[in-house]
């Protein structure tokens, strides 16, 4: 289903964001990329619809390479679910929805909103599932919820049947009641409609309720790889404990304040 | 770890130094001597003049009898409109338009008998109809006409405008050559005034309301373009790379992405060049590109200032209730 092969990422300044990353995702699976931030899921992630080039390695989808030459035909396989539900605020939620379909839209419906019945049924059908109101769909979305938002997004992902979902830290930005429900709405419809889900995620908790595997990167690497009941408490403390230190590490170079509390404090609501 | 450097490094310097007041000081000494040369002293003294001639503490200014001759010369204004009647083709005495009455004139007129060679005064009746609104009439229709050119030089900078925004949109241009291309073009249409450019397309075109719109349009589409494509560069990402990542193409993202998220300020803008186009309009008629311009240079160069009066009051007065009227409009839809 989706294949990555010893993938590796560099910058032009020499430093690894992911480092000879090997993974086979199986249909179906519900995979979870655990790790800090700056570890290199993102990257991961956006390597398999090709948001990202690799610098070495390659990602294969249902048997396509991701390269430049195949990303028209191959994306519209490989929906997508945002951080920051990356809407349009001021569209209505309809239109939201209904725009995960452009792809292979003719251009005259394309350009004068007239989407096919068939589509319009199935974003009405779609904006149900995910646990909205009828009422809502002609709402616009800055009118809504995080946690609404998101279902719209989650929605729109699912207009064209994708058989790849890919979800950037879909509940980064929400709290964690709603996280969960967010999370099992994701898991719940991907499994109905057999999609295959790659969701980064920074909780180990939540990673460990929702995810049939669990990949977890420190610094561009892949720390482990198995079932999300094998990914134990020590497993855990390892990774963040690791991962902390190492983010010391490499913040060396940056000076402390000799004495003076307010930097720490400018730092306190940082990263994790 | 090097405390020195350390300490060197967390330190916050005023936000201007010394080198910024001596440029400030440089700045101050280029504008007094450029305000000496475009006479702003002179300025400052005759408005001071002025100010104390209104209130009485001085016995007369020159701006104060400038205006007030301008004044006099203005009002009453010209509402009403007269045609001698022998002028007006198939004259109907009887069918009169509304409102309209007869009057007529007698006028004696010293003339050279041909025949006896003595100046005699010979009394001639010239009858005339008098439209009592005739003339407030002629300059709103005049104005309506000044409208239309306004709203059609819109309309072409707006169509004309679109594929310039795109091709000028860093992130949107097809390619590098469409993007330097549209970018240079947008430049100079908007370097070029519109008064000038309407003086060389009333050449090409002719007197009349198509150098105007055109003129108008002109100018208008590089504005638009330059300030569409700013907003398309600097729209929210997200929902771009949303869309980009389905593998919709690029039109389509601008189209779902893009267009929703920056609408309310193109429309902004759209309604402010609407604006400036019926200020504009009025002007550019001085050269001739029809309109309410037009009649104003007529009547001004034939010393007809009642007439011109009655120009300028309607002027302000549409220019007025159209701002109030954009203002309103951008409220309901922003």
């Amino acid at each position: 289903m989706l294949r990555y092969e010893s993938v590796g990422m560099r910058y032009a300044d020499g430093t690894a964001a992911l480092d000879s990353v090997s993974l086979r995702v199986p249909r179906g699976q519900f995979c979870v990329i655990l790790g800090a931030s700056g570890a290199g899921k993102s990257t991961l992630l956006r390597m398999a619809n090709g948001l990202t080039a690799p610098t070495q390695g390659e990602v294969w989808v249902e048997g396509t390479r991701v390269q430049p030459s195949t990303l028209a035909a191959l994306r519209p396989r490989v929906g997508m679910v945002h951080q920051h539900f990356n809407l349009v605020p001021r569209a209505t939620v309809a239109t939201n929805v209904l725009s995960g379909a452009l792809p292979g839209l003719p251009a005259w419906r394309a350009y004068l909103l007239r989407f096919p019945a068939g589509l319009r049924e199935r974003a009405c059908r779609l904006v149900r599932d995910v646990g909205l109101q009828p009422e809502h769909l002609r709402r616009r979305v800055s009118e809504l919820s995080g946690g609404q938002q998101q279902r719209v997004g989650i929605a729109r992902a699912f207009m064209l049947a994708p058989a790849l979902l890919l979800a950037d830290e879909p509940v980064a930005s929400l709290d964690p009641r709603i996280s969960r429900d967010i999370l099992a709405l994701l898991r719940d419809q991907a499994r109905e409609r057999g999609a295959t889900v790659l969701c980064s995620l920074h909780q180990v908790d939540l990673a460990r309720e929702f995810a049939d595997r669990i990949v977890a990167l420190r610094q561009g690497e892949m720390v482990f790889d198995g079932p999300a009941g094998a990914f134990d408490e020590a497993t855990a403390k390892a990774l963040y404990a690791a991962g902390a230190a190492a983010a010391r590490e490499s913040g060396a170079a940056m000076p402390e304040l000799p004495g003076a509390g307010w930097p720490s404090m400018l730092s306190a609501g940082g990263a994790r | 770890m090097n405390t020195q450097a350390g300490n060197a490094a967390w330190r916050l310097d005023p936000p201007y130094g010394a080198r910024a007041l001596l440029i400030a000081i440089a700045a101050l000494m280029l504008f007094l001597y450029t305000g000496q040369r475009v006479e702003m002293g002179r300025m400052a003294a005759l408005t001071l003049d002025g100010a104390l001639a209104a209130v009485g503490l001085k016995p007369q200014s020159q701006v104060t009898s400038g205006l007030g001759a301008l004044a006099h010369s203005l009002f009453p204004l010209q509402v009403s409109y007269r045609t001698e009647t022998s002028r007006i083709e198939g004259f109907d005495p009887d069918r009169l338009p509304w409102l309209a009455r007869i009057e007529t004139l007698q006028v004696s007129e010293s003339r050279l008998n041909p025949h006896t060679l003595k100046m005699e005064d010979e009394v001639s009746t010239q009858t005339y109809l008098v439209e009592p609104l005739g003339y407030l009439w002629r300059v709103l229709v005049k104005m309506v006409e000044t409208f239309e050119i306004a709203i059609w030089a819109t309309l072409l900078a707006v169509l004309g405008s679109a594929p310039l925004a795109y091709c000028s949109a860093r992130n949107y241009a097809p390619n590098r050559l469409l993007y330097v291309l549209a970018r240079a073009t947008v430049s100079l249409f908007r370097a070029m005034p519109e008064l000038i450019c309407a003086l060389f397309l009333v050449l090409a075109y002719g007197f009349g309301p198509i150098a105007g719109v055109l003129a108008l349009a002109i100018h208008s589409m590089g504005f638009l373009g330059k300030f569409y494509a700013e907003d398309i560069e600097t729209a929210d990402t997200g929902p771009q790379e949303a869309l980009a990542a389905i593998g919709a193409g690029k039109p389509r993202v601008l189209a779902y992405a893009v267009l929703p998220q920056v609408l309310p300020k193109f429309t902004g803008y759209t309604l402010y060049i609407l604006d400036r186009n019926v200020r504009m309009a009025t002007v550019v008629g001085l050269v001739g590109a029809g309109g309410i311009g037009q009649e104003l240079k007529g009547r001004y160069d034939m010393y007809q200032y009642a007439h011109v009066g009655t120009i300028l009051v309607v002027i302000f007065i549409t220019v007025f209730l159209l701002d109030q009227a954009a203002a309103r409009l951008r409220r309901r839809l922003i």
